[in-house]
């Protein structure tokens, strides 16, 4: 039998729930609950035959009360929670003024470049390995086969700290730093920056950037070298790319070899990125001379390997037709931010 | 090295066109670095022919000619040379042609008589300085055809890269060697005079290592004058100006042969006589050049017992210089020491041909073929007698300085990658005039001794590689080898941090390593800090690239002072890079460390509609640096620790326990404004090499816990020198379940005087295992006000 008491108990626990609920499905829940067709509130309404006649036009005006109430207290969460919404035009007029941005930025194109080259060599099998700028002599030249006070020392012109330090000239004094530490197999690349004395121009900096790789195992060889080499340039610059190896002198590889990739802008019909010539030299390369591993302690006659080297600048020049290697590091934003995204922003 | 191709010819038969046989040199590992032909003089130059030749009516030493020229009537051409005659092919420059120095060709009348053209000499097309008669042509062309592709192709000249392993390719002979091993040819050897050992001429060396070889040969009646024509032509084609007979003759066989000759006048000699010994120190010679110069003891001379003639392997002395009035000459063909011919070029600052050879070693067999070589010349220019006798310091017979190396057939394969026979690695070698004996596995090398190159069993193969073809040798991509790489976790670390920075509106940059230490100066370091402390270069580009960065700062502001406001609104840059630091110990190399470095400044947002224009402060850049630290670590286990110095006020260090993770700061305004830069910069920098990687990399999950949050806001009021920090750490010190602590108001009394600042807080609190009841959080927060005043005299703030 419902009585007022019942009703008022109702009332509570109804505004209770609706005031509770924090989203939308408890609100609904709620209204469900107490005020749908279903609802126990509802319910009462249905339930009024059951008590005296002359009880119900007071009872039918409590329910109803009730009910309101209930129901007003729905409309004021379901509107709190809706707070947050409209379907009203979501911009002021004109959908066409610009967004609202923020300062965008991006990596250096050396970085950038440099990464590309890691990501394709890791997926070969090279593993990171890095070291010092600043070298001894022993690392940087003696250790590499070039004999103290020798010709082939004259290619590359050495800020010198000392007599025995110097601003490593090439990356290649990581391969026998980490010859001496490790056990063949090793299979190494290692990126960084490299010094030379030389008075700035469009294609000369005192500064620029290395890759070096180098393999050593026990029957490694120059089909080993091309391998890897070829696949290296196919997958950064395209299938189509082509590849030659012609002789050259390098003091720690014997055969030595520069590596030469056919111009990607003339595809190999002479222009003037290519000087005319259909090739881009891209790499020195060459298996490993006996005397580096005699320098690192590795037997000659167990060992074989390759090492070779790449311009990080040079490549981001040729892939970007950069035409002056000082925009590197001289950082004019202008210059770096083409390398994240076109035009359009502020 | 310049090589003129028609010298080259005169040793190796070459049929193909000058870009093929460039491409093949190329690839034979003498990179030709450039092709170049004489460029024509000349314009509208074309090939005729003289039919008549009628004397000129006005004029004795004239005559007219009728020349073909192809397209009906002859031309009619008045003519001086006295070689004209019918039948004869020449140049005729014809109306409209233009010769050098702009002579614009035109039919005009010479003393009467028309000329429709002009027949031309060698000067006349600047292919040579005959100007005494017109130019024969002995070949045969379509009258009427230009003639510049077909006279001015006579001359191609290539330069040629030669590595500096390779001396014996200095020399047209020794390129015209490599053509004969590359395409399997005959080297045809330069005619030589006989000469017989045992000339009287006494020569002395102290020391047989300075100077392993001496070979001498004497010329009397010795005529100075002018070189012959072709003889110049050569010289010049290859860079080299033209003295006299005999300077030219000894230069031509140093471009010919590769061996530095040189003459001295014997009759300058104090005494007959050579000795070749080590310069006393401060002894003094005026070299050819003129210059007076001062020897110490380790440079090389040539003396004549009393006086010094000459730096040997350098430049000759002035004194002995052959001069018009030399009637007899010395001829020296002699080998020195590389590195101390290195030395004395390096300490004298005298590049010279000679010394650039002997630099790179030369051959012990050359030297009285070099002789033998240049008295042939003599003799055919007749510009002297040659006694035909020569002097020499070797007794042995020169084959014992032939090296043999055996060179293993497996090895060979092995580099190579490929399955050669001993036979076939054999017959590659042979064809570089390397003597070979194959016993089975094994072939047997005897190396000439002009490839000084060769001087062990690796040297062997890279020849075979090379004639083999570095082309044939297979390896197309395919096939690579399989590996696991590690992956360097500190390397993926720096390029997620990069990737970070960038996605958050940095622009990263790449600073010179180098600095000027005025640079590090401005800074105001204390004069103790390792900063100011630099590792100075010796050999310095300019004085402000002198030092090693001790700091990525100055060049980060370096990067703004070069992106004025003009152009950039807003800068938001960062650098990971090295820096060096001074190291007391070990291999005495600088400490290398490795920084993250960011500098803001300007505004803070792009200018636009929508928002209001603010300039970067010390939150924008506090929440950067919290950011990146909060990667790796729990900010609530970091401490910032201000730290004073020189005039740098706002600088403060990040630690976690002992580990210094982090600086930040402002640029002093006097340090910005050397800088030029108007706005405060700030900056951070973060000492990677004290940042956790592991944690980074190998991170366990933690399972979010079902439960909700329970909220209580705080506002707390102080009126003494208590940091939020402070007030934070307290907090958490005092309270179970609290997930964070979130900043949401903050108010500082600006009265002068007054200390007074409120904080207004959430607190957010958190239990795994169930859902936390209010009287729960209510004993907290009570705990927590209690701990505020107690400790710090922190207040709740009342209504």
């Amino acid at each position: 039998m419902i009585d007022g008491k019942i009703i008022g108990e109702l009332e509570k626990s109804a505004l209770e729930e609706i005031s509770k609920a924090v989203n939308f499905k408890e609100l609904e829940n709620a209204r469900i609950n107490y005020i749908g067709r279903k609802g126990k509130i509802t319910s009462t309404l249905r339930a009024i035959g059951k008590i005296p006649e002359e009880k119900r036009p007071e009872m039918g005006q409590l329910i109803n009360d009730v009910k309101i109430k209930v129901s007003n207290a729905y409309e004021a969460k379901n509107s709190e929670l809706s707070s947050g919404l409209s379907d009203k035009d979501p911009y002021p007029g004109d959908p066409t003024l610009p967004g609202r941005k923020n300062w965008q930025g991006g990596l250096h194109v050396l970085h950038k470049v440099t990464k590309e080259i890691k990501e394709i060599f890791y997926g070969m099998g090279y593993s990171l390995t890095e070291g010092p700028d600043v070298e001894l002599d022993y690392y940087n030249f003696e250790a590499l086969n070039f004999p103290s006070d020798h010709p082939s020392r004259d290619a590359q012109d050495t800020f010198y700290i000392n007599r025995d330090i110097l601003m490593r000239t090439q990356t290649s004094p990581v391969q026998v730093r980490f010859m001496e530490k490790n056990t063949p197999p090793v299979r190494i690349m290692s990126p960084g920056r490299v010094y030379r004395n030389e008075t700035p121009d469009p294609s000369h900096s005192a500064e620029f950037f290395q890759m070096e790789g180098l393999y050593v195992d026990k029957n490694v060889s120059m089909v080993d070298l091309k391998n890897d080499l070829t696949f290296f340039v196919k997958t950064y610059f395209g299938y189509e790319a082509k590849l030659r190896f012609r002789p050259h002198f390098f003091p720690f590889t014997e055969p030595s070899a520069e590596v030469d990739m056919s111009c990607f802008v003339c595809k190999g019909e002479g222009c003037s990125v290519c000087g005319k010539t259909g090739w881009i030299e891209i790499m020195g390369a060459g298996m490993v001379h006996p005397n580096v591993f005699r320098f690192v302690g590795y037997e000659q006659d167990l060992y074989t390997g390759f090492a070779f080297g790449m311009g990080i600048d040079r490549i981001a020049m040729l892939k970007y037709g950069i035409n002056d290697i000082r925009h590197f590091l001289n950082n004019d934003l202008r210059f770096l931010e083409q390398f994240w995204r076109q035009k359009g922003w502020e | 090295m310049k090589v003129n191709l028609s010298w080259l010819k005169r040793y190796v038969n070459i049929e193909e066109d000058p870009e093929t046989l460039a491409a093949d040199l190329t690839m034979f590992g003498l990179n030709v670095e450039r092709v170049e032909k004489k460029t024509p003089g000349f314009e509208g130059v074309v090939f005729g022919r003289v039919i008549e030749v009628t004397g000129h009516p006005n004029a004795d030493n004239l005559r007219v000619c009728k020349v073909d020229v192809g397209g009906g009537t002859p031309l009619s051409i008045v003519c001086g040379a006295p070689n004209v005659r019918p039948g004869l092919g020449v140049p005729v420059a014809v109306t409209g042609a233009v010769l050098s120095g702009d002579f614009k060709i035109k039919k005009t009348k010479l003393r009467g008589e028309v000329s429709e053209g002009m027949i031309c000499s060698q000067s006349e097309l600047e292919l040579g300085n005959d100007s005494s008669g017109i130019m024969e042509l002995d070949f045969e062309l379509a009258y009427g055809t230009d003639l510049a592709d077909k006279l001015c192709d006579t001359e191609v000249i290539f330069d040629i890269e030669i590595t500096p392993n390779r001396p014996d390719q200095l020399s047209h002979l020794g390129i015209a060697r490599e053509v004969a091993a590359m395409y399997d040819r005959e080297l045809i050897m330069p005619e030589l005079m006989e000469l017989r050992s045992g000339g009287d001429f006494k020569i002395e060396i102290k020391n047989g290592d300075d100077c392993p070889r001496y070979s001498a040969a004497l010329i009397d009646n010795v005529k100075i004058e002018e070189s012959p024509e072709w003889i110049k032509q050569d010289l010049i084609s290859v860079g080299i100006k033209p003295v006299n007979n005999i300077v030219d003759i000894t230069n031509f066989v140093l471009m010919e042969m590769g061996q530095p000759l040189h003459a001295f006048d014997s009759d300058r000699l104090a005494e007959y006589a050579i000795l070749v010994r080590r310069a006393v120190n401060g002894e003094k010679i005026k070299t050819l050049d003129g210059i007076s110069r001062e020897l110490k003891s380790n440079n090389l001379v040539i003396t004549d017992r009393v006086n010094t003639i000459a730096v040997a392997g350098v430049m000759g002395g002035e004194e002995t210089e052959i001069s018009a009035h030399t009637e007899s000459i010395i001829l020296e063909s002699a080998i020195f020491n590389p590195k101390v011919i290195r030395q004395s070029r390096r300490e004298l600052g005298l590049d010279t041909e000679a010394s650039y050879r002997f630099e790179r070693g030369s051959d012990i067999g050359i030297t009285v073929n070099a002789l033998k070589r240049a008295c042939k010349l003599i003799e055919d220019l007749k510009a002297g007698s040659v006694k035909k006798l020569y002097s020499d310091t070797l007794d042995s017979d020169i084959s014992v300085y032939r090296k043999m190396i055996s060179t293993r057939r497996k090895k060979v394969n092995r580099i190579m990658g490929t399955n050669l026979s001993s036979e076939e690695i054999a017959s590659h070698l042979e064809k570089l005039q390397l003597d070979t004996i194959v016993k089975e596995e094994t072939v047997n090398v005897s190396v000439p001794t002009f490839r000084l190159d060769l001087n062990t069993e690796i040297d062997i193969i890279e020849e075979v590689a090379r004639v083999y073809g570095y082309d044939s040798i297979k390896g197309e991509g395919t096939g690579l080898i399989n590996s696991f790489p590690v992956i360097d976790s500190t390397d993926k670390r720096n390029e997620y941090l990069c990737e970070y920075l960038a996605s958050k509106g940095y622009a990263e940059v790449i600073t010179s390593s180098f600095n000027s230490k005025e640079d590090l100066e401005t800074f105001g370091w204390s004069a103790n800090d390792r900063r100011c402390n630099p590792v100075q270069i010796s050999n310095p580009l300019t004085s402000s690239q002198s030092v090693l960065r001790t700091s990525l700062i100055p060049g980060l502001l370096g990067v703004v002072a070069n992106n004025p406001v003009s152009e950039r609104k807003g800068i938001r840059i960062f650098e990971m890079g090295k820096v060096f630091l001074h190291m007391n110990d070990g291999d005495g190399l600088p400490g290398e460390e490795f920084y993250l470095t960011a500098v803001l400044t300007r505004n803070s947002d792009p200018r636009q509609w929508i928002s209001e224009e603010r300039k970067i402060d010390y939150f924008d850049m506090k929440g950067e640096l919290e950011s990146i630290l909060s990667i790796f670590n729990n900010l609530e286990d970091i401490r910032m620790v201000r730290k004073e110095e020189g005039n740098q006020k706002h600088i403060f260090q990040w630690y976690k326990k002992n580990k210094l993770l982090a600086e930040s700061g402002k640029i002093p305004d006097e340090t910005a404004k050397k800088y030029d830069i108007e706005s405060k910069v700030f900056y951070f920098v973060v000492y990677l090499d004290n940042l956790e990687r592991d944690g980074f990399t190998r991170k366990r999950y933690i399972d979010p816990s079902p439960y909700p949050a329970v909220k209580r806001d705080l506002c707390v009021m102080t009126g003494e020198r208590v940091t939020f920090s402070e007030i934070k750490a307290v907090i958490y010190k005092n309270s179970k379940y609290l997930e964070n602590i979130l900043l949401f108001d903050y108010y500082k009394d600006d009265k002068p005087g007054n200390n007074k600042r409120s904080y207004t807080f959430t607190l957010n609190f958190r239990s795994e295992e169930s859902t936390l009841k209010d009287k729960r959080i209510d004993k907290i927060i009570e705990k927590i006000l209690r701990a505020l005043e107690g400790q710090l005299k922190v207040f709740l703030r009342k209504e």
